[in-house]
């Protein structure tokens, strides 16, 4: 058993301390800026904002992108 | 770094498409895989559900006696179903969002297959009689090993795409994302080294056990949920999420608080006040990330519900949203002691599980599904109509099953806490809102082989071909398109 | 950049912390508590030993605990203690040789912390897992046929076979129980939890 406990407050020991040492670099270096890109990243030209891009099946035209209809 | 460099490497102008087919196996394999348990499950759940208002029904088998078939249910549709459908969506999601292919395809591909063995041999191992009676993980402890040992494969895919990210930007989801991916494997090692090494005894395996089981839900599922409603809705819409600077209070809080809900499970038991206090607690303040996720949805869709009518996906990820607003603001409120001395132990706490886990999440991984599926097989889903008879199926299945329970479970609660009134006579008036619930699971089931049907058409390709994506008219590469 | 580090940090220290709160403090906490010892010797609680211990994985094997509870809520909280379910809340105390603790979450039926002491007659037992009805009319309990064995009778009725009220009986057969049924009864039959202790001031 006790070789179990050393692993188990070793493990939380170590997550621990490196969490601890990562919060306090972040907070040192300013990592919370600029969010209002972050909403657009998931579009691009291919797909972008305005573009609906799902449908149910046989209502899409097998000629072009679905735009945004039906 | 030759790994790396096939799938960092610096991705063309049809990143979306070589992104899509390079999670193909994998993520076919897990969805594959979910679908089947979900249907397994099902019969089970059935079963299950038969058993309480008629007890003779299949009373002689005794590997089907109630009290084993229960829990296979739900450990073939946490671990089965809702884990693979879960992984599978996880690893499309990390990969689009990351811009980058999906690595380790085989290792992912053979984890898969390990991944069915490890949930059938778990099963078989409780209907024969060696289930472990510790809620949610009732699999014999040595298969867990083996769960384990999976999940570094998933756990490394996920976190190369996300170290080799080509978008300058973290995207809400992929907070989540990484939230579930880590938190996950910290729950189930501790979990499992503490009650089955006997670390912890007593009530402390108890308190361990909750903590366990209640963060599944809040660290593992619905982190991947909000994670694909987060993606999924502002891409359906081609509408931007209303509120990023919600997002990020949304997350955080719920990391905060939803961590310590666990011990409102065990209200009224033999645990030290504080520890139960502290569970009511972070119950009540997860009202602070629930309403956040639920403005922010509500925001992004408002002026769109048209689309509901136009998109699968839609209709089930909304639904999904929505019950996780419901389920989670009746959590907060029975984790109160007034209200929780009428709901413990009765079939309300039964209804509220199951909106959480299938009407949030079960639903949400039907829209991923809906949406992933033919962006990877490059096929269209073969019939409107059956995806609508899956729609209805479960939403007017969950409705009734949510209603009859949650009613019947009050009046039980109420009766109980009444001792003039007999306990056969309790068990008595509950009879009616099991039948409703069987009447619901019947609802489920057909939702459940259309999809089943749906599922084997469009994996053994056999919808229409989609057309080829169009090439966009200027270089989309990394860092995004602002 | 590397918000990735912010994240990581943020997501574990969560988890770590939520862990301590409601694993490691409460270990620490009870994880010392000891048995009591009467005047006359006598300990509570005992671990479960020989057909009780057998029972008790009986109790596991067949998942007792998706429609029992083992637990007696505080008076005044509920109405365990009204009901006749115990004479007074169950404590960690009564816990400590449990691994796993049969707590449950649902009442289906009712809860057995102190069965022993509401049913000490081991032919109820026997009789309400061999068919529920018998017993309790209108119960929804699952019948437990598979725990017994019908042994046609010939000359003598074997001495462990169920006593069946008039009407219940199975022409030509006696119904023996097999040594899983006699270890779950041992188990139900131990289960009582109604020894004071000083957590719960009488």
């Amino acid at each position: 058993m006790s070789p179990i406990y050393a692993v188990v407050w070793g493990t939380v020991a170590l997550f621990g301390a490196t969490a601890v040492y990562g919060l306090v670099w972040a907070i040192r270096t300013g990592q919370m800026r600029g969010f209002g890109r972050g909403a657009l990243s998931i579009f691009d030209d291919e797909e972008p904002v305005g573009m609906v891009t799902d449908a149910f099946p046989g209502s899409i035209d097998a000629s072009e992108d679905a735009g945004d209809r039906p | 770094m030759n790994a790396a460099a096939s799938f960092g490497a610096e991705p063309t102008v049809a990143w979306r498409a070589e992104v899509d087919a390079s999670c193909a196996y994998p993520v076919v394999a897990f969805f594959v895989s979910a679908v089947f348990w979900l249907l397994f499950g099902t019969v089970l759940a059935l079963v299950a559900s038969i058993k309480m208002h008629t007890p003779g029904f299949l009373s002689g088998a005794e590997w089907l006696t109630f009290g084993r078939v229960r829990p296979v249910h739900l450990n073939t549709m946490i671990y089965g179903w809702g884990s693979m459908a879960g992984i599978g969506t996880l690893l499309w999601l990390q990969a689009r969002l990351s811009r980058v292919r999906l690595p380790l395809q085989l290792p992912l591909v053979v984890g898969c297959a390990l991944w069915n063995v490890g949930v059938a041999g778990g099963s078989i191992a409780i209907l024969t009689g060696h289930g472990t009676s510790v809620e949610w993980l009732e699999f014999p402890y040595g298969w867990s090993f083996l769960f384990a040992g999976i999940f570094v494969v998933v756990m490394a895919a996920s976190l190369m795409m996300f170290s080799a990210r080509r978008v300058g930007h973290v995207y809400v989801s992929q907070w989540y994302l990484f939230g579930s991916v880590l938190w996950f494997p910290f729950l189930y090692v501790m979990a499992n080294a503490l009650i089955h090494g006997a670390l912890a005894r007593g009530v402390v395996q108890a308190a361990t056990n909750w903590w366990f089981a209640h963060n599944v839900l809040g660290l593992w599922f619905t982190p991947i949920g909000l994670a694909t409603v987060y993606y999924l809705l502002p891409k359906v819409l081609g509408r931007p999420i209303h509120s990023y600077y919600l997002s990020l209070l949304g997350f955080w809080t719920l990391a905060l608080f939803y961590n310590w809900a666990g011990t409102h499970h065990l209200v009224g038991g033999p645990l030290p006040a504080w520890l139960i206090t502290v569970g009511i607690v972070g119950s009540v303040m997860m009202f602070i990330p629930v309403t956040t996720v639920a403005v922010n949805h509500h925001m992004t869709m408002k002026g769109h519900f048209a689309l509901l009518k136009v998109s699968p996906t839609l209709r089930f990820i909304v639904l999904g949203a929505m019950s996780y607003t419901v389920v989670s603001f009746q959590g907060s409120l029975q984790s109160l002691r007034t209200v929780n001395e009428v709901t413990h132990f009765t079939h309300y706490t039964i209804a509220h599980a199951h909106l959480g886990v299938y009407g949030f999440f079960t639903m949400v991984m039907f829209g991923a599904i809906y949406y992933i599926a033919p962006r990877l097989t490059g096929r269209e889903w073969s019939s409107p109509r059956l995806i609508k008879v899956h729609f209805w199926g479960t939403a007017l299945g969950m409705a009734v099953y949510w209603l009859g329970l949650t009613w019947g479970g009050i009046l039980q609660g109420l009766a109980m806490d009444n001792p003039d009134v007999a306990f056969l006579d309790v068990v008595r008036h509950t009879l009616p809102y099991l039948w409703s619930r069987t009447f619901a699971g019947i609802l489920l089931a057909t939702g459940h082989v259309a999809f089943a049907v749906l599922a084997w058409r469009m994996f053994t390709l056999k919808g229409r071909r989609l057309p080829e994506p169009a090439s966009a008219p200027s270089a989309v590469l990394a860092g995004g398109a602002g | 950049m590397n918000r990735a580090v912010f994240l990581y940090v943020g997501v574990l220290l969560t988890v770590l912390l939520s862990f301590t709160g409601l694993v490691s403090i409460p270990e620490k906490q009870l994880g010392g508590l000891q048995p009591l010892v009467d005047a006359d010797g006598t300990q509570y609680p005992v671990p479960p030993t020989g057909l009780v211990a057998e029972g008790r994985g009986v109790y596991i094997a067949d998942g007792c605990i998706y429609c029992h509870s083992q637990q007696v809520r505080p008076e005044g909280f509920g109405d365990d203690i009204e009901r006749g379910w115990g004479t007074r809340r169950t404590v960690a105390r009564d816990h400590i040789y449990d691994a796993p603790p049969l707590l449950g979450t649902m009442r289906t039926g009712p809860d057995l912390a102190n069965i022993a002491v509401r049913q000490p007659n081991e032919n109820w037992h026997f009789l309400h897992l061999y068919n529920p009805r018998i017993t309790s009319p209108g119960s929804n309990m699952p019948p437990f046929p598979f725990l017994f064995r019908k042994v046609p009778v010939e000359v003598q009725v074997p001495h462990d076979a169920l006593s069946f009220p008039p009407g219940w009986e199975v022409p030509g057969y006696a119904v023996v129980p097999t040594r899983r049924a006699k270890a779950l009864v041992a188990y139900l039959t131990s289960l009582d939890h109604t020894h004071p202790v000083p957590e719960v001031p009488q």
